[in-house]
């Protein structure tokens, strides 16, 4: 069992590195190696997972110069670094309340209190409100190591899955290129699997 | 496939992601220990006001009003909003083409709003880059880094002192001279009057309360205005109002406010109010001069005394010269204001001690500078200059003007020049033979036609080709006039560097932005009160600065370091070194008379009190002694005809005030068959400026469906169709905006308000939205600068006249469009 | 800064009673550098004889303090020497010692040790020690002068007000009381102490013909002796001097005046709005004072000019031999004090006569005293575009 909270941790770190930052040469250079490339075919061999990682291995193909990065870089920017809920700030906050209109709120509060629970913190070069996509699935990915699988399926129907359509929708509606579109619609997926899955587990 | 194959499929892939490396990392024993501190109420200012602050696990949580600020404004609920907006400027970015291509960047594309992220040391190099180019391509005139606004509060981290200091470090630039708010009246007075007035403390209230007899609030709504100040603001001045609003009810003072619109004062005071056409205050002076001289009203000595060139006023007056009498029954055709009303208020005015109190709106249109002119003139004429409770002041609006000052000496703040001695890196003073200084409000002029000449306050003023602008909290996409115009220029610039808290419209007209920090993220001293110096505040930092911004002080400390001059920038001090020398520095301007404990007492205090003021009269030493105390004009007394100002022969300027049509004028002037409105784009009520309009549940107390509110008066909106809470297009040929209907019977036919400071949020530029291709853009959210005139009040003060402004509107049935002016910059295209 | 002064005169009234000398003087407290048993060395330098075995400490203030009420008065409390300039409190008084001993450094190295020396530096050591009084409430006063036990009935109305005010928010008593113990300091010399400083106070004796200028705004006297003021000479002011007698030179002053009022303002130049000489009205008119030639009309205001020539006398003190270094001061002081709230606009930016009002409207935003505002003045129009031709 341990094993394959293992895999599941490894998407969940995999979807939160993602939305953390841009992919830099590094993290390309990773992510189109070939073990990476038959974790993504291993990914797209789900039904509910193949178009987006498809699309996914696609676009990461054909980041081939400096340019196409920046340009990549530039649509993570216009989604997630610059706009309120009208474009698609990654912050639970700003979807999980009709009125909240300003960040580091109740959710940030709420996961720093998880956090500090489980004698987490965020790292110090990553400066965002802890109610970001990219704390939440990682401490997900930490949840389906540590918690029971009542505790993992409470905290992802109540921080992520109350949120992650309407976000989900930003992300699509508001994106200059296809890659974050197709992140966003697999991360969406990859959830309902796994709300799904533990709802039958437990 | 079962999910058990499939995870276990996963596993055997053996990938694990490693550069993206986890956002998350155990706790230390550092954040255990710092963990639910639940702190005390720390203090610091705005200029909405001193504030206390409660912070819950290191976030801002409650914030009220300061101890002994007995008015404090709503504003203050907007703080929080204004910390933790969404659109914060978070890291530093770059406009992707910018970037890629630099200097050779394709500009039309500035506002596609393209940025990437990039780190502080990337983003200061690039600026660096930047200048280097701008010196060594086109030298000093091609950098405009003189135009500066309304900052943050705080005697150290004052933005724009910083990026001058800095910026000066490595090259010469163009600067500004004058500003928006009070460009005539500053320009015109010294002339008239000896001082700019606008920004002089004037005479104590206490001492108008006393003696005045009649107030007269001319086109003056301070109880709106004095909600905010220039440092963090006491509002003592509401005790005032306070007291004046019960003589208004005893029957003890006549308070008469001169007014096309029934303002916030008047309202509160419970007051009267004249009724002015727009823009037609002077010949209504005018009037009131022609009944004080023709029914020997004029105080004579007084004018003989104090004053030069009456005389030669006096034939325009009757009409000598050109044949028009400024009679009572000439002004009312004009002014919408009856003859007998006119004549009335002559009478009043001369009947007893009469504080004149003029508001700075009247010298934001074009011939700006006649109604203060005539304005002095006519207080000349009362005799009553330099008497307590009587003449004219232009700035009890301002600042806590008219609170008594507490005579102590106030902090400085980090220099904004090079040091003594020092040179900047390009040592280059070759402006090409243009100007070194424009007029504030005539940059984009000088983008557009580069090398032109003007004549400016007696002077010739050479427009230099700016490549290059450099913003340091100040929104210019704010307070200038004319965005359609503001586009085109923009397009010439090869680079704009702007730094800000939030995303303002500059931020995205920009090519590097840079994330400044709010003062709650940084230490600072402010002094309490501008004018009434009341005491010192401490303004301590209450969160660590948010994502990737800093303060100005680090900023422009590491822009220095790229330099090679970070020691010289700092002079050797850090944050906090600074803030004692700013403090012993006053400690020590103020011994012996004003006690000041330590620094350390001072800073767990957060606050030093100077007492309270005495009260003080303007000009009475003027008044006293006008041989040994002149006034500061050439002559040393009132002005009311300038030579100076006749020799430069201006043709839209005189040697003495007079009343001069406007290009656009409603109620039957020029231009109103066409545009039959005329629209007000005062200071607003509930923002300072452009500052706090992105404080989205504060804003939200008074939008109407999300819209900036557009004031109308109720049966010009039912001849529209219009209702309290429509969505109202206002338009002309400059531009057009979308804005929330509210009627209200406080503004008459002909007239509607929208406050300046509406964030810009332009919409469809090939006018899809609404309008048409020529018209461009609509803003989404209503700023009023879509529709202004971008041209100078006259030859002399060549300050902004957003104040002449034609327009018409309509209740909008096309598809509302969502409003794009706060949601950071990737939804707005041009 | 005329109520300044004034103040200083009513403050200065009672000492021909109450005189007790100059307040300061630090140079009394030997022993703490041959430290010995500590103790016993540091209750000897509590006592007065320990104060006074120093020449300059006997000569000067101990003999100032015995013409005041501090010395001798109907109750026979007499306040010695460690009574007011030792610190109540321990620490403090420990402080105070090793400040002190900074003292006996200047009599042994000459700083004091003559009364002209000792007059020199009075000023500096008095602002020592009324910033000690301060940061301690002035304690050792309220040893016996408690405001608790006034009696307010025995006061006149005024002092009652005075006392009372100062008595809620326990302010320290040489706020005040100043020059009660010992001499007053030159008053002149508080004034813009870092212009002083950085500019010089001047010589005190002056050839005759040469040329000096003013470092401060100074009193005028129509004679050698009168203590009547007949004006002020304006800051940074070009004098010739015509004679010397006792502690007054007689000086000389060239400029031009509106015909206007009494024509008791002299200005620069004609048609130049840069002070010289304001005169009081009798002054104005006495004969000789002002001396007038020809006259122009200014056709820019209508007024008529006279050039004139005025002679009055004035203290020996505060001229300086250049005019420079005022200049260089203004400059500093604008580029830094006038940039907090805004760019400060270039000096030529506006010329002679528009300065003052530009500068007089933006003045309530600064921290200067008047002499240094009417220096940054000067120094505006001095370098405005009236007299420096750039391109702007």
């Amino acid at each position: 069992m341990s094993e394959l909270n293992q895999a599941r941790n490894r998407v969940y770190q995999l979807l939160s590195a993602l939305f953390a930052k841009e992919i830099d040469p590094n993290l390309r250079h990773e992510l189109i190696s070939q073990p990476a490339q038959d974790f993504w075919q291993q990914l797209a061999t789900q039904s509910a997972f193949s178009a987006d990682v498809k699309v996914i291995q696609e676009a990461l193909s054909t980041l081939t110069s400096q340019a196409d990065l920046l340009e990549l870089a530039a649509d993570y920017c216009g989604l997630f670094l610059v706009g309120s809920k009208h474009s698609a700030s990654p912050y639970a906050s700003l979807y999980t309340s009709e009125s909240e209109t300003t960040i580091f709120g109740e959710e940030h509060q709420q996961m720093m209190n998880y956090l500090r629970e489980h004698q987490l913190q965020l790292t110090s070069d990553f400066a965002e409100p802890a109610d970001h996509i990219a704390v939440i699935l990682a401490y997900a990915g930490h949840l389906s190591l540590n918690a029971s699988e009542q505790e993992q399926l409470q905290f992802l129907q109540r921080y992520l899955a109350s949120w992650i359509e309407p976000f989900v929708n930003q992300v699509i509606k508001t994106d200059q290129g296809r890659f974050y579109s197709a992140l966003a619609r697999l991360t969406s997926a990859w959830l309902s699997s796994e709300i799904h899955w533990l709802e039958t587990a437990s | 496939m079962n999910r058990r194959d499939f995870l276990k499929g996963l596993l055997s892939t053996s990938y694990v992601v490693i550069s993206g490396a986890s956002v998350l990392a155990p706790l230390s024993a550092l954040a255990k220990s710092a963990a639910r501190i639940n702190d005390d109420w720390l203090t610091t200012g705005s200029h909405f006001g001193a504030f206390k602050i409660k912070r819950k696990n290191g976030v801002i949580d409650q914030v009220k009003p300061f101890d002994s600020d007995k008015y404090p404004t709503d504003m203050i609920n907007g703080i929080r909003g204004l910390v933790y907006n969404p659109s914060r400027v978070r890291y530093p970015m770059v406009r992707l083409d910018f970037l890629l291509k630099g200097h050779q960047s394709d500009t039309t594309k500035r506002g596609d709003f393209r940025f990437v992220r990039v780190t502080w040391d990337k983003a200061l190099g690039l600026f660096k880059d930047s200048l280097d180019q701008i010196q060594t391509n086109y030298g000093p005139s091609a950098l405009h880094a003189g135009q500066t606004g309304w900052r943050a509060t705080g005697q150290l981290h004052s933005s724009t002192s910083h990026m001058q200091r800095a910026v000066g470090m490595h090259g010469n630039f163009v600067k500004k001279i004058g500003d928006y708010s009070t460009g005539a009246g500053q320009t015109i007075l010294p002339y008239i009057l000896g001082s700019t007035e606008v920004y002089a403390q004037g005479t104590s209230w206490p001492l108008i309360l006393e003696q005045s007899k009649t107030i007269i609030l001319w086109a003056n709504d301070p109880y709106k205005n004095l909600q905010v100040g220039w440092n963090a603001e006491t509002h003592e001045a509401y005790e005032y109002l306070a007291q004046l609003k019960q003589l208004v009810k005893a029957g003890k003072i006549r308070v008469i406010s001169i007014d096309p619109v029934a303002t916030k004062t008047q309202n509160y005071l419970g007051c009267e109010q004249i009724y002015v056409n727009p823009q037609t205050d002077v010949p209504l002076m005018l009037a009131i001069a022609h009944e004080l001289y023709t029914n020997d009203l004029h105080d004579k000595e007084f004018i003989e005394g104090y004053s030069l060139g009456f005389e030669r006023f006096v034939p325009y007056l009757m009409g000598t010269d050109d044949g028009v009498e400024k009679t009572a029954k000439w002004a009312a055709a004009i002014t919408g204001v009856n003859e007998e009303v006119i004549k009335d208020l002559a009478a009043t005015m001369a009947g007893g001690r009469t504080q004149m109190l003029m508001g700075w709106c009247i010298q934001r249109q074009q011939h700006g500078e006649q109604p203060y002119w005539m304005a002095a003139v006519l207080a000349t004429m009362l005799g009553q200059i330099g008497l307590p409770g009587g003449g004219i002041s232009y700035g009890h609006h301002y600042s806590g003007i008219g609170v008594p000052s507490s005579g102590a000496a106030a902090p400085g703040g980090f220099p904004r020049n090079l040091d003594e001695g020092k040179k900047p890196l390009f040592d280059n003073n070759d402006f090409k033979g243009a100007s070194k200084t424009i007029p504030v409000a005539r940059w984009i002029d000088a983008i557009l036609e580069p090398g032109k000449v003007i004549d400016a306050n007696g002077a010739k003023v050479t427009y230099p080709d700016i490549k290059m602008m450099v913003f340091s909290g100040n929104n210019p996409w704010n307070h200038h006039q004319d965005r359609n115009r503001m586009k085109l220029a923009f397009q010439k610039l090869e680079c704009v560097v702007t730094v800000d808290i939030n995303w303002t419209a500059t931020c995205r007209f920009s090519d590097i932005v840079l994330p400044a920090c709010t003062t709650l993220e940084r230490n600072d001293i402010d002094i309490y009160g501008s004018y009434a110096n009341r005491g010192l505040l401490a303004m301590q930092k209450m969160v660590e600065p948010l994502f990737d911004s800093l303060s100005d002080f680090e900023i422009f400390t590491r822009f220095a370091a790229l330099l090679g001059r970070e020691k010289e920038y700092t002079r050797g001090m850090t944050e906090f070194d600074w803030l004692k020398k700013l403090y012993n520095d006053c400690k020590s301007a103020n011994d012996g008379k004003f006690k000041m404990p330590e620094f350390e007492q001072f800073w767990q205090d957060g606050y030093v009190h100077f007492g309270k003021g005495k009260v003080w009269t303007r000009h009475a030493d003027f008044r006293a002694d006008p041989e040994i105390n002149p006034l500061g004009t050439p002559s040393g007394l009132i002005e009311i005809f300038s030579r100076k100002i006749d020799r430069y022969n201006y043709d839209d300027c005189k040697g003495h005030p007079m009343w001069m049509e406007k290009s656009e004028r409603s109620h039957g002037g020029p231009g109103s068959d066409k545009y039959p409105v005329w629209m007000q784009s005062c200071h607003p009520d509930k923002r300072l400026h452009s500052q706090m309009c992105e404080s989205q549940e504060y804003r939200e107390t008074y939008t109407v469906k999300g819209r900036e509110p557009v004031y109308l008066n109720p049966v010009d909106a039912q001849d529209r169709g219009i209702k309290d809470g429509d969505i109202v297009r206002v338009f002309n040929d400059r531009g057009q905006l979308l804005a929330g209907a509210v009627v209200s019977d406080h503004f008459p036919r002909g007239v509607i308000r929208i406050e300046e400071g509406a964030w810009y949020g332009p919409v469809g530029d090939d006018g899809s939205v609404a309008g048409g291709a020529n018209i461009g853009a609509i803003c989404s959210y209503g700023d009023p600068n879509t529709l202004t005139q971008d041209i100078g009040t006259s030859k002399l003060a060549q300050a902004c006249s957003a104040y002449t402004c034609l327009v018409n509107y309509e209740k909008f049935r096309g598809k509302v469009p969502s409003v794009s002016s706060f949601n950071g910059p990737i939804e707005v295209k041009l | 800064m005329r109520w300044l002064i004034n103040l200083w005169k009513t403050l200065n009234k009672p000492a021909q009673y109450l005189t007790l000398g100059a307040v300061s003087v630090t140079a009394f407290l030997m022993g703490v550098i041959f430290w010995g048993g500590f103790n016993t060395v540091l209750e000897a330098t509590n006592t007065e004889e320990f104060c006074i075995s120093c020449h300059s400490m006997q000569s000067k203030p101990y003999q100032e303090l015995q013409k005041t009420v501090h010395w001798s008065n109907h109750s026979g409390v007499r306040a010695t020497c460690p009574d007011c300039h030792v610190p109540h409190n321990w620490s403090r008084k420990i402080a105070r010692k090793i400040e002190a001993s900074s003292d006996v450094w200047g009599w042994l190295f000459n700083t004091v040790n003559t009364s002209e020396k000792f007059e020199d530096k009075r000023l500096e050591m008095a602002t020592r020690e009324w910033g000690r009084f301060e940061r301690d409430d002035s304690l050792a006063c309220k040893g016996c002068h408690d405001y608790k036990s006034m009696k307010w009935d025995s006061m006149s109305k005024l002092a009652q007000k005075q006392m009372k005010r100062a008595a809620e928010r326990d302010q320290s008593c040489v706020d005040c009381h100043k020059g009660i113990a010992h001499t007053l300091p030159d008053i002149g010399t508080a004034r813009a102490p870092e212009l002083i400083a950085e500019v010089g106070t001047g010589p005190s004796k002056f050839d005759d013909n040469a040329i000096y200028f003013s470092s401060l705004t100074k009193p005028i006297y129509l004679n050698e002796r009168t203590d009547v003021e007949a004006g002020t000479l304006n800051i940074a002011t070009k004098v010739t001097i015509l004679a010397t007698k006792g502690s007054r030179i007689k000086i000389a002053i060239a400029g031009w005046r509106k015909k206007m009022g009494a024509g008791r303002v002299v200005y620069l130049d004609f048609g130049i709005n840069m002070l010289l000489v304001q005169l009081e009205k009798f002054a104005a008119l006495e004969d000789g004072v002002i001396v007038g030639f020809e006259q122009k009309e200014d056709d820019l205001t209508g007024l008529k000019w006279q050039r004139v020539e005025v002679e009055v006398w004035t203290d020996a003190d505060y001229l300086i031999d250049q005019q420079q270094p005022l200049w260089d001061y203004a400059r500093t002081t604008f580029r830094s004090s006038c940039s907090v709230c805004h760019s400060q606009p270039d000096e030529a930016h506006f010329d002679a006569n528009t300065w003052p009002g530009m500068f007089q409207g933006m003045i309530a935003f600064v921290d200067m005293d008047q002499d240094t505002q009417a220096l940054v003045q000067k120094y505006l129009q001095q370098h405005s575009s009236t007299f420096v031709k750039e391109k702007h």
